[in-house]
C-alpha cells in the first residue's frame, strides 16, 4: 500500500512537471504579453528603404577634393582653418584613421596609402540617436540618421558617442566663416552640432547627393540597400566590402571597396 | 495504478501532437507598417498655403508646427482646399523673398524677434 502510493506520488509529480513544461510552451499566449515584432524592423527590412553608400577606392584620386568641396558648398559648412573649431561633413582622412581596427600589415602601399573618404555611416543601430536627450538626432524613416537642429541642445553627448568622429559641434558663430553663402540651406547657429545628413533635402528633389554628383570618376555609389536590383546591392553582391569598425556592431550604411 | 507502456507511448503521442500543433499553427502576423517613401514635392508655388488675412495673423503658428514636425513627418502639408506643400522655410521664401523687407519690415514695426534667422538665410542676407 505504501509503495504504490510513494509510486503514486512520484509519477504525479512528475506529470505535473511535464504539464507545466508543455503548458508554457503551448500557451505561451496568454502567460506573456503581447509583442509587436514590426517594432524591431528598423534594419534591413523589405519594402522599406535604407540609403546607403558605396565608396569604391579603386577609383578615388588622391588628391582630390571634389566631393568634399561640394558638401561644403551644398550644406554652408564653415571653414575656420583652425582644427579645434573645424566642422567636417565629409572629410578624406588618411586609411589608418578611418579604419583603425581593421590593421594594415603587409597591404601596398596603393591601398593604404590613399586617404579615404568619411562621413556619417547613416548606422541601423545610431548611438548617437540613442543617447540624444533631446531626440534631436534621430533614426528617419528612410534610414538617415537625421539631426533636428531646432531640437539640439549642444550637450554633444552624440559627439562623444558616435564611433566615427562624423559630428562636430559648432564652437564659434559659423556664419562669418562660411566662404560662399548658399542661398538654398540653411546655415547652424553657435552651439549646435551638425553632421551629414545624405543630402536628405536634394533626396526630396529627387537628385543625388552632392558628394555622389560632384565625384569626377564613378567612386561613389548611392542607393536603396533594401532593394536587391539596385546598383549598390549589385556592386556589394560582386565585390569585397567593408565597413568601418563593424565590430562595434552598429551596422554601418556606409561600405569601402580598399 | 497500473502504468503500461501502452499508455505511456500514447501519453507522448498527444504530447507531440500538441506541440507539433502548436508549432505549425499558422500564427496571425502582425500587420507591417510601410513607411512613405521620399516623394517630390511642389515647392514653386504661386498662391499662398492660407488666405493673406490668416496668414497675418497665424503664420507664426503654423511656422511653429513646421519647425517642430518638419524634419521627422516627412508628409507634406495638406491645405484646407487639398493643396500640398513642402514643411519648410523655403516653401514661403519661394515667393515671399521677391522682397527684400517682406518679413523683417513688419517685425521691426511690431518689435518681434523670431530666432528663424540665427541660422536660415533671410531675404536680406541672400547674396
Amino acid at each position: 500500500m505504501n509503495e504504490e502510493r510513494r509510486e503514486f506520488i512520484k509519477k504525479t509529480s512528475l506529470g505535473f512537471l511535464v504539464g507545466i513544461g508543455a503548458g508554457s510552451g503551448l500557451f505561451l499566449n496568454f502567460l506573456m504579453e503581447k509583442t509587436d515584432a514590426s517594432l524591431w524592423s528598423d534594419k534591413s527590412t523589405a519594402g522599406t528603404i535604407r540609403w546607403g553608400m558605396l565608396i569604391d577606392m579603386r577609383k578615388c584620386i588622391d588628391g582630390c577634393q571634389k566631393c568634399v568641396d561640394a558638401c561644403r558648398l551644398v550644406h554652408n559648412v564653415p571653414d575656420f582653418g583652425d582644427t579645434r573649431y573645424q566642422i567636417e561633413w565629409l572629410k578624406k582622412s588618411p586609411y589608418r584613421e578611418v579604419f583603425p581596427t581593421s590593421g594594415e600589415d603587409f597591404m601596398s602601399k596603393e591601398r593604404t596609402g590613399k586617404s579615404v573618404p568619411s562621413l556619417c555611416n547613416h548606422c541601423a543601430e545610431p548611438p548617437c540617436a540613442a543617447v540624444c536627450p533631446t531626440q534631436a538626432t534621430f533614426k528617419r524613416f528612410d534610414g538617415i540618421v537625421a539631426l533636428d537642429a531646432h531640437r539640439c541642445t549642444g550637450c554633444r553627448a552624440c559627439m562623444a558617442s558616435c564611433p566615427y568622429n562624423a559630428i562636430s559641434f559648432n564652437w564659434k558663430e559659423p556664419r562669418p566663416a562660411i566662404k560662399a553663402l548658399n542661398d538654398l540651406y540653411p546655415t547652424r547657429e553657435k552651439g549646435v552640432v551638425e553632421k551629414c545628413n545624405f543630402c536628405s533635402e536634394r533626396l526630396l528633389k529627387g537628385k543625388l547627393p552632392a558628394c555622389v554628383e560632384a565625384c569626377p570618376e564613378t567612386t561613389l555609389t548611392f542607393g536603396d540597400l533594401n532593394d536587391p536590383k539596385s546598383a549598390i546591392r549589385l556592386l556589394l553582391e560582386k565585390n569585397q566590402t567593408m565597413q568601418r569598425k563593424p565590430e562595434l556592431g552598429t551596422l554601418p550604411s556606409v561600405f569601402y571597396i580598399i | 495504478m497500473k502504468i503500461t507502456k501502452q499508455g505511456v507511448f500514447f501519453g507522448m503521442l498527444i504530447l507531440f501532437a500538441l506541440v507539433a500543433l502548436k508549432v505549425l499553427w499558422p500564427t496571425a502576423k502582425a500587420e507591417k507598417i510601410v513607411p512613405p517613401t521620399a516623394r517630390v514635392m511642389p515647392i514653386d508655388s504661386t498662391v499662398c498655403i492660407a488666405p493673406t488675412e490668416y496668414m497675418r495673423s497665424h503664420h507664426m503658428q503654423i511656422l511653429n508646427e513646421w519647425r517642430n514636425t518638419g524634419a521627422r513627418d516627412n508628409r507634406p502639408y495638406v491645405t484646407a482646399d487639398g493643396k500640398k506643400f513642402q514643411k519648410s522655410l523655403d516653401t514661403c521664401l519661394g515667393c515671399h523673398s521677391n522682397n527684400t523687407y517682406f518679413c523683417i519690415s513688419c517685425h521691426q514695426y511690431a518689435n518681434a524677434k523670431p530666432t528663424c534667422w540665427n541660422c536660415h538665410l533671410s531675404p536680406l542676407d541672400k547674396p
